[in-house]
């Protein structure tokens, strides 16, 4: 009989950007900065950016209200051979990202939907996995990508994704 | 560093180019709006080429201002096609069905090419 081991999460990043717009794009490339060493391939972590950017203007604008002062917060793990990045607002129980509503893109182009509301759809396109829960006024959009590939080893002393890494 | 949305229009044959560079989220919809203005004010061209060359960042709001200004022209009866996309934007466009209703060209030159085509 073999075993297989799987490696226990390490956080990669944690960090909060202010509930202002146009800050996604620092999260975004904070979380790039972090999964730099996870062996994720180039158009895949395009596709996280994108995830995660959308996740984070969602947290902005609908979760926090667009309030600088309540903070978006953003945490980066690698569990095994998945990142996973978790945006959490204070908004409390609200639609991830707009209206449930699936875009039609036909629909919209003849006035029967309104042009807005892609965020979601994005968001559930660009990842593997993405899940939601609230606890209280914590909002968290949970996004989930597989590396793929032979996830890198580090070596002793050799910190992966900038630094900011912890075993948890 | 946010790198606001430009465009620069100009007129290839009978079509309108909007180069656009920057990053089309919500702060370009005043830009797009005023290009698309000026591109089929000068000249009622039958197309419309949107060059996202210079393009680093769309968001979800920007894919909704393509959406609208697809509407837009369609309704005035002129086509829309796109160049210069990355690999990633173009996966979005397929995605969206944006691809299905705008022809996108590898870059700005093959799309002239195309829409000059062969003589009749």
């Amino acid at each position: 009989m073999t075993s297989v081991a799987r490696s226990a999460p390490r956080r990669l990043a944690a960090f909060a950007v202010p509930s202002e717009p146009g800050n996604e794009r620092l999260a975004l490339a904070r979380v790039a900065e972090a999964v730099a060493a996870s062996g994720l391939a180039p158009a895949r972590l395009e596709r996280l950016k994108t995830a995660v950017a959308e996740a984070t203007m969602n947290a902005i604008e609908h979760g926090n209200g667009g309030r600088p002062e309540i903070p978006v917060d953003v945490e980066v793990i690698q569990e095994g051979d998945d990142i996973i990045v978790a945006i959490t607002d204070l908004g409390g129980e609200h639609e991830p990202a707009g209206p449930v509503e699936e875009p039609d893109l036909g629909l919209k182009l003849d006035g029967e939907q309104r042009a807005r509301g892609w965020g979601l759809f994005l968001i559930r396109n660009m990842v593997d996995g993405m899940q939601v829960r609230t606890d209280g006024p914590r909002h968290t959009i949970q996004l989930t990508m597989r590396a793929g590939g032979v996830t890198p080893v580090p070596r002793d002393g050799d910190l992966e994704g900038g630094g900011h890494e912890e075993e948890l | 560093m946010k790198k606001n949305c430009e465009a620069a229009v100009h007129s290839v044959g009978g079509a309108a180019v909007i180069e656009l560079t920057g990053e089309v989220d919500g702060g370009a919809a005043g830009v797009l709006n005023e290009a698309y203005e000026q591109a089929v004010t000068s000249g009622e061209p039958g197309t419309v080429v949107l060059d996202f060359a210079q393009v680093g960042y769309i968001n979800s709001t920007g894919i909704a201002l393509i959406v609208s200004v697809l509407a837009r022209a369609r309704a005035e009866r002129r086509k829309v096609v796109a160049s210069g996309l990355s690999e990633h934007y173009r996966e979005i466009f397929d995605i969206t069905r944006l691809s299905d209703f705008i022809e996108v060209f590898g870059d700005l030159g093959a799309a002239v090419s195309q829409l000059a085509g062969p003589a009749a």
